[in-house]
């Protein structure tokens, strides 16, 4: 059926062993049949990326293991209402994740207790203590390389609102910029990630 | 926040970087520009990118809950249509946060343009109560258009003998004229529902009270200014049926 198509969604950059693009769409819909088998694998295949960047957002491994539960639920009851033309499958769970995992900070505390709490766990980075698969590596790499190679303020706001889950607002005070300057820094940055990653949207 | 100011929120939108009332205006701005679709979603494949920075193993016993629990949730049909129900949890959600959007867009722009709308700002509370009697009535649906460069969405009740335009990009109308909204009957017979001009950024929030029940279709016209009894000849510029 439409499936097909996704087969050749992979990023056209050489990275190594992401079938995920592939198969994703593929379990989605068998999700939407009410297939449970094919959620297992959906869910086997993603899991460690869904609740390694909950966990980086929300800072707590129960309250992490929560959002992500919700989560996983909410993909299972919406499988069917994935839609190709947004996004791909890959970034639809991830928006739903990190969609969750930001509304679960900002309602969990005031802005202030997390201002304090992001200074003083910047050092624990969960995902350091956590040996993965060998190209899940290689792609973390390839991505921090990106990352080096951003300006100090769009790095950081990048960071500031993706694993923060700040507000852009909530970012520019943060970084002491402008609430404009921070706003373009945080679009210009994503750009230049998503250029020099070769990050492929297209699902045609 | 002009078009051209949320255009430059594509970014912080991708990383959910907006506070709700900003989502939802640039939402509603999203519906309209194709150009802010499409980096939207280009931009949110990156951002979904710096996850892999932060990969970690979940607990075993997530998998055995999740897995469990789905076995008593029914997946949702795909859902695809024009006349939409607003029944469902999200699509008033969504509704919600683009009310509370125009609302707060209409205050804020009160805020500036002093006492007449100091006035309006007094009689919004009746206003929001008649507005939450439209969305949260059991029948409760909803259209959208196109009006000029801009887009509507009509919210309304047959029971409750209501209607919420909600407007956004909405341009202003010629020195002298206005729009004017018409209840149109099968037979083509127009009745006035109000007229209404959008405020500096292209917002239009209008509640109009009638009986729908013989109403085909809602039509949006440019009229003189104090609008016109029954619709100009060919000043008709939006249809759209409910």
């Amino acid at each position: 059926m439409d499936n097909v198509r996704f087969l050749r969604t992979s990023s056209g950059d050489g990275e190594p062993c992401d079938d995920l693009a592939a198969q994703l769409p593929k379990l989605l819909a068998g999700s939407a049949r009410g297939d449970q088998h094919a959620f297992a694998k959906l869910y086997d295949l993603t899991s460690a990326r869904v609740y390694g960047m909950v966990l980086r957002v929300v800072r707590d491994r129960a309250q992490a293991a929560e959002v992500t539960q919700d989560v996983y639920l909410q993909v299972w009851r919406e499988s069917a209402r994935f839609d190709p033309a947004v996004g791909t499958a890959v970034a639809w769970l991830l928006m739903i994740a990190h969609r969750r995992a930001v509304d679960r900070v900002r309602s969990a505390q005031s802005a202030t207790r997390r201002e304090d709490r992001y200074a003083t766990t910047q050092s624990e980075r969960p995902y350091d203590q956590v040996a993965e698969a060998a190209h899940a590596n290689l792609d973390a790499q390839r991505v921090r390389r990106v990352l080096e190679e951003l300006t100090d303020i769009q790095r950081q706001a990048l960071q500031l609102a993706y694993f923060g889950g700040y507000t852009h607002r909530e970012v520019a005070d943060l970084l002491h910029i402008p609430v404009g300057t921070a706003k373009t820094r945080i679009r210009d940055g994503l750009i230049r990630l998503r250029d020099t990653l070769g990050v492929n949207d297209d699902q045609s | 926040m002009t078009s051209h100011e949320l255009s430059a929120l594509t970014g912080a939108y991708a990383l959910d970087a907006l506070d709700e009332a900003e989502r939802a205006a640039f939402e509603a701005h999203l519906a309209t520009c194709a150009d802010c679709a499409a980096e939207v979603r280009s931009l949110r494949a990156a951002a979904g990118e710096l996850s892999r920075t932060s990969i970690a193993t979940a607990p075993e016993q997530l998998r055995g809950d999740v897995l469990g629990a789905i076995g008593s949730i029914r997946p949702l049909p795909p859902s695809a249509d024009n006349v939409v129900s607003v029944r469902g949890h999200d699509a008033r959600r969504w509704l919600w946060q683009t009310v509370a959007a125009a609302c707060l867009v209409l205050t804020a722009a009160a805020g500036v343009w002093g006492y007449q709308q100091h006035q309006d700002a007094n009689r919004s509370h009746a206003r929001t109560v008649a507005i939450t009697s439209v969305l949260d009535s059991r029948d409760a649906a909803f259209v959208t258009g196109a009006v000029a460069t801009g887009r509507a969405r009509i919210v309304y009740s047959k029971a409750e003998h209501r209607l919420v335009l909600i407007g956004q990009n909405i341009p202003q109308p010629a020195r002298g004229k206005t729009y004017q909204l018409w209840m149109i009957d099968p037979a083509g017979h127009a009745t006035s529902s109000g007229m209404f001009t959008p405020d500096g950024g292209g917002n239009v929030l209008v509640l109009a009270s009638g009986d729908l029940a013989g109403v085909a279709r809602m039509g949006i016209s440019i009229e003189p200014a104090g609008g016109s009894r029954q619709p100009t000849p060919g000043s008709i510029i939006a249809e759209m049926p409910i």
